[in-house]
């Protein structure tokens, strides 16, 4: 018999509040950098003059790190039905997205309008979290056409699995790139600068900061307030981000967000209690328990590991498991083995 | 400042097992107010003799295997806790103890400790008090006596309680509505049937125990108790008479919702309330003891897995469980 879960997902305490209290700080010492010189394009904005500002301008998409003019040709080649501007943040603590589709609205709209042009694409639509948010933004410019993606982690692949059960084959396209690519188009501008969240309980104020690329976190964190007795500073997204131990390293147009924390999570872990949040949990229908069963044997039988393979790596299972086992990596794990072939 | 590197997610899982275990002892220990203010401090120092002994048993058990000593999730102090809810007022003190100390010795720990173990302890522990001391266990004191001795025996007029005068065959003199407010025979922890459901919503909104299994074993002790019923009465009054009465609430709430011994499939784990409910019901009519909730949750236990395995597939094979 085949089962279908609920709803999928984990519902995460949100953390955006404090952050979004202010409007985006620029860096003071951001005078003092030089500028990267302009370019000029002639001729009609038709789709080549799009493509041709995004390669000369290095924009590169915030939430996978593909430069933005490979993006736009790999979407033309596709033809997909719908181009989505995500203007949301599944990560609880980051709120960049949210941040610049407040500001500077009407840039992104007209951003994303010349990227569905450079694509051939003509739905467009801009994604935001919640209905409140929804609201607000319909408040400031009620031009926008915006699409709901929820508040359960993880978002972005939720929403484009609902628009594809509504036979809508949808692709992504980042906030600021699209805020990048209109200034390029009208302006001939390189992108030069990315908006990150500073947060966590080490700093002493949360903010959305504009930031020059290249900037060391140090500065960056000096102006937020760091206290001493920050254990850990974590970047790109506190569920798959990464620790950073040096702190003289740059600020990339990936680097979403920097969260100092001042007290550890403790490392314990129980056995596994059966509770089955875990496979309501996993978006990609894992059922992480029964990995975790099979791969304690000494010789697991890769027949029975169905579905590693699909794992996208978002942690939700890892977070949601009341033992606090480590899910994600088990899986991992799980997805080399059948990989490898080293089995009779 | 000196910076660490650590792995995975970064933020604080929000259900983890401690604080399951507390919200679990949280609404026991509310469960404990009206016996304590209706019998005087017997009943809490009953409830910490025993937590006390299930905890030192643990650790004891832990020194001679030469495992980290620890009893650091509540789990031995739920189990002491449930063992005394089930047990009567009067009871000695050291009974409850004795059923504690075969609740972790016995069933707990040789399993493998918390999280392996295929039968519930408590109901473990309680089925064999039960077994041992039928006289004890299934002995209840008058109602209104008040201010009973901390420690010494208890004297005062024994009387049956409503689930013994039920297996009789004639009908309880309390009325089903009087039953609610909890001032009748019964043991220590399940007169209290107002608290019994606000614990359940409790634990039910807080995700620490699954509504689906409660909800079918009572739909089961529902249609059982409504079309064969015990006594020369009508189908509600039957109905209300067993569901109140006995410890058949308090295990619909606690005991049997435990996720470690029950199965782990949502449609499995119906049928397992089901099967439990209906269990229940039986041993109450056929069994030798006037509650048989524990031994036909032991029974239950011992089928979950099977029950796991019809409805999602053989774990051998390796069957595709589920279709998104």
């Amino acid at each position: 018999m085949k089962f279908r879960h609920g709803v999928q997902g984990v519902k995460l305490d949100q953390q955006k509040e404090l952050s979004l209290k202010h409007k985006i700080k620029n860096l003071p010492m951001a005078d003092e950098l030089p500028l990267k010189p302009n370019f000029n394009l002639n001729g009609k904005k038709d789709y080549n003059y799009i493509l041709n500002a995004a390669q000369k301008s290095q924009i590169v998409d915030e939430f996978d790190g593909i430069p933005l003019d490979k993006k736009l040709k790999k979407l033309r080649g596709l033809k997909p039905n719908m181009i989505v501007a995500c203007c949301f943040d599944e990560d609880p603590w980051t709120t960049s997205a949210m941040a610049v589709l407040r500001e500077y609205t009407a840039e992104v709209i007209s951003g994303l309008e010349y990227a569905a042009k450079a694509c051939g694409i003509k739905e467009r639509k801009i994604a935001v979290a919640t209905k409140e948010e929804a609201k607000f933004i319909k408040s400031i410019n009620s031009e926008a056409e915006l699409i709901l993606a929820g508040d359960r982690y993880p978002a972005r692949v939720l929403l484009k699995k609902k628009l594809y059960s509504q036979n809508i084959k949808a692709f992504y396209i980042g906030a600021q790139a699209c805020l990048a690519l209109d200034s390029a188009v009208k302006e001939g501008k390189v992108q030069q600068d990315t908006v990150v969240t500073v947060a966590g309980r080490g700093v002493e104020r949360w903010s959305n900061v504009k930031v020059p690329l290249g900037t060391e976190l140090k500065t960056v964190l000096k102006f937020c307030g760091v206290s001493d007795k920050t254990k850990m500073i974590i970047t790109g997204s506190s569920l798959t981000g990464k620790a950073v131990l040096d702190l003289t390293e740059p600020v990339t147009p990936s680097t979403r967000c920097i969260i100092a924390i001042k007290k550890a999570k403790k490392d314990i872990s129980y056995p596994c209690i059966g509770c089955e949040k875990c496979a309501s949990a996993c978006v990609r229908s894992i059922v992480p328990w029964k990995i975790l069963k099979v791969m304690k044997n000494k010789k697991p039988d890769p027949l029975m590991l169905t579905n590693v393979q699909k794992c996208i790596g978002c942690q939700a299972c890892s977070v949601v498991c009341p033992s606090g086992i480590d899910l994600a990596e088990v899986v991992k794990k799980a997805a080399d083995l059948k990989k490898s072939g080293d089995f009779e | 400042m000196i910076l660490n590197y650590a792995k995975g997610p970064f933020i604080k899982n929000v259900p983890t097992i401690p604080s399951m275990m507390r919200d679990v002892i949280f609404t026991l220990s509310v469960l404990l107010i009206i016996p304590i203010v209706q019998y005087g401090v017997r009943p809490l120092v009953m409830a910490v003799c025993t937590m006390f002994v299930s905890v030192i048993c643990e650790i004891i058990f832990n020194l001679i295997q030469g495992n980290k000593i620890g009893a650091g999730d509540g789990s031995s102090l739920v189990t002491g806790l449930m063992i005394v809810m089930l047990m009567p007022v009067n009871a000695p003190i050291w009974l409850p103890c004795m059923a504690a100390v075969f609740a972790v010795i016995v069933a707990k720990m040789p399993f493998g400790a918390f999280g392996h173990t295929p039968f519930n302890p408590a109901a473990a522990g309680v089925a064999f008090a039960a077994l041992c001391y039928p006289h004890l266990v299934f002995r209840y004191i008058d109602s209104s006596a008040k201010n009973l001795p901390a420690f010494g025996d208890c004297t005062g007029d024994i009387v049956s309680s409503t689930a013994a005068v039920l297996k009789n065959g004639l009908k309880p003199s309390i009325l089903p509505l009087d039953m609610l407010w909890g001032a009748f025979e019964g043991p220590l922890g399940t007169t209290g049937i107002l608290i019994i459901c606000a614990g359940g919503l409790y634990l039910f909104i807080k995700r620490t125990a699954n509504w689906e299994i409660t909800a079918a074993f009572l739909a089961a002790a529902l249609i059982i108790a409504a079309f064969w019923p015990r006594i020369e009465c009508s189908m509600i009054t039957s109905v209300k008479y067993e569901l109140l009465s006995g410890s058949l609430l308090f295990c619909s709430v606690f005991m049997v919702t435990d996720p470690v011994t029950s199965p782990r499939t949502k449609p499995a784990k119906i049928a397992y309330g089901f099967i439990c409910g209906v269990l229940v019901m039986v041993f109450r009519r056929f069994g030798a003891f006037e509650q048989g909730a524990c031994f036909a949750l032991l029974i239950a236990n011992a089928l979950a897995p099977q029950i796991d395995v019809i409805f999602s597939g053989s774990f051998e094979t390796g069957d595709v469980l589920y279709e998104k």
